[in-house]
């Protein structure tokens, strides 16, 4: 069932987001254009459009996932999808999947669309392909790390940093919303949902930058290595990069509970008006 | 006939509010119940109970000797009071989506069904009239082999002759030896089907009687219904 509830998500959901991933794509397009015809004017008021679209695409995302998640479970639709004969783990999952699939799209929207504007400007400004490497490379950290392994390190940490943060949107995003839905909140769950959103937000955040005081984990980006450490080690000239990310655990840990506390709710709490 | 519903001491509050007392009622298969009563006195409580709706209650409650969950919801066909599905929708996506998710539903039924009653299968949802969307609601429950069909109010807001068609859908559509759960205000439009009626009022079980018990009385489901809820008005 896993599958087909993926399949009808994604379908659902893409009605909120395609429309502006189509606009970004025929912004790129008008403003490859404008290249090919050397026309100025069209250029400007494409990128124009393209930065505004990167934005929008991302924004539009996360929005559309707080939307998407209400309607379908707490409104008049959470009774099509509350009484299918499928567990509320398997219903909170394809959820989850879909949401992180379309925060990776949309991000990924917004990079090329600020790609497409950087190319642009190389462009009219005479400059060379080769030099787009320092955009591709995270300002030519990459090009500092000393090999292949050290790269590949580097970029499965980001990888990892961003799945976490992002499940971590996702996680807070998806408890605000199903424990603004039970009988005590729903008369005004807008307001107790940005309560209880950035109530956890100030918390989780406190409760990091006290771990971080006591158990300062950094990873660090070295011009020899990548490596984990318990001390800061900014002050040191070969670390070009020294991240802490206690904090991002945390937050991370704190989502998954709060997943596990959002399925129980659904399962047991939920009162749908 | 073995019982396709059993609740046994239910009890649900909303906060201090009891909405419904001590409820103890069973319903054999094949059975067709009506669930009375006036707006408020807890039917779609109790409706949303034995969808799985609801599941912070006292008491127990069984479907098919099941606690509500994905089995029950597997072969209970569930008609809210409300239309449920997503405005961008057209009957042809319906249609696929309870294809995809109830084993027992009948696409080529459906699809038929669909013509028949003169809805355009590739109209979206949200320009079809409140009528047209009751029907393909309806079409989509009453296109399953459920064993137990609960409809909550499918009559209500609908003129005189759409309620008779409605009926008749209902009537020539539901599974053989299914059991039809319909909870209704309009009693005097449906009470020639019903074979065992339910009557609540203000959280408590009053009338649990089969229509024949009443008939031997002299007495129809309308004028026993005016008879328990007169004070009500």
């Amino acid at each position: 069932m896993l599958g087909k509830l993926l399949k009808h998500e994604i379908r659902h959901s893409a009605r909120y987001t395609m429309a502006i991933y189509g606009a970004a794509f025929a912004a790129m397009a008008v403003t490859g254009l404008s290249l090919l015809f050397d026309s100025g004017w069209l250029g400007a008021i494409s990128c124009g459009m393209l930065y505004i679209i990167g934005f929008a695409a991302v924004v539009t995302t996360l929005v559309s996932i707080i939307k998407n998640f209400n309607d379908t479970l707490f409104g008049r639709q959470g009774y099509l999808t509350l009484t299918l004969p499928v567990k509320g783990s398997e219903l909170l999952i394809s959820k989850v999947l879909v949401s992180f699939l379309w925060i990776v799209a949309s991000f990924g929207i917004m990079g090329l669309t600020f790609y497409v504007i950087f190319v642009y400007g190389k462009e009219r400004s005479g400059g060379t392909m080769e030099s787009m490497w320092e955009i591709i490379s995270v300002s030519g950290i990459l090009d500092m790390l000393p090999s292949k392994t050290a790269i590949i390190e580097f970029i499965a940490v980001v990888v990892i940093l961003a799945i976490s943060t992002i499940i971590t949107y996702v996680g807070y995003v998806y408890f605000t919303v199903t424990v603004a839905n039970t009988r005590p909140l729903q008369n005004h769950p807008k307001l107790y949902g940005g309560l209880i959103f950035f109530g956890i937000m100030s918390f989780v955040n406190t409760l990091g930058n006290v771990l971080s005081e006591y158990l300062p984990l950094t990873i660090n980006v070295s011009t020899e290595k990548v490596f984990f450490s318990f001390t800061q080690m900014g002050a040191d000239p070969n670390v070009l990069i020294s991240y802490g990310i206690g904090g991002t655990i945390l937050s991370g840990l704190v989502a998954v509970g709060l997943l596990f506390a959002t399925g129980y709710i659904i399962e047991n709490k939920v009162n749908i008006k | 006939m073995s019982k396709i519903i059993n609740v046994t001491s239910l009890k649900k509050s909303y906060g201090r509010k009891l909405v419904l007392d001590d409820i103890d009622f069973s319903v054999e298969e094949g059975s067709i119940v009506g669930l009375l009563g006036p707006n408020g006195c807890g039917k779609t409580t109790l409706i949303k109970i034995l969808t799985g709706l609801i599941k912070d209650h006292e008491g127990i409650v069984k479907i098919d000797n099941e606690e509500p969950g994905p089995y029950t919801k597997s072969i209970v066909a569930f008609l809210p009071d409300k239309s449920y599905l997503p405005d961008w929708m057209r009957p042809v996506d319906a249609i696929g989506y309870f294809a995809d998710f109830y084993k027992d539903f009948d696409k080529e039924k459906a699809i038929k069904m669909v013509t028949d009653f003169n809805l355009d299968p590739k109209q979206k949802l949200k320009t079809m009239s409140k009528g047209q969307q009751e029907k393909l609601n309806l079409i989509l429950v009453m296109c399953r082999q459920a064993k137990l069909y609960i409809l909550d109010e499918p009559l209500g807001g609908l003129d005189p002759a759409a309620r008779s068609a409605i009926l008749d859908l209902i009537m020539k559509n539901y599974a053989e030896n299914s059991t039809v759960l319909i909870s209704t205000h309009l009693i005097s439009d449906v009470e020639r089907i019903f074979n065992r009626v339910l009557m609540i009022n203000q959280g408590k079980l009053i009338v649990n009687s089969h229509v024949d018990e009443l008939r031997e009385k002299g007495k129809t489901i309308d004028e026993v219904f005016k008879e328990v809820f007169s004070y009500a008005w």
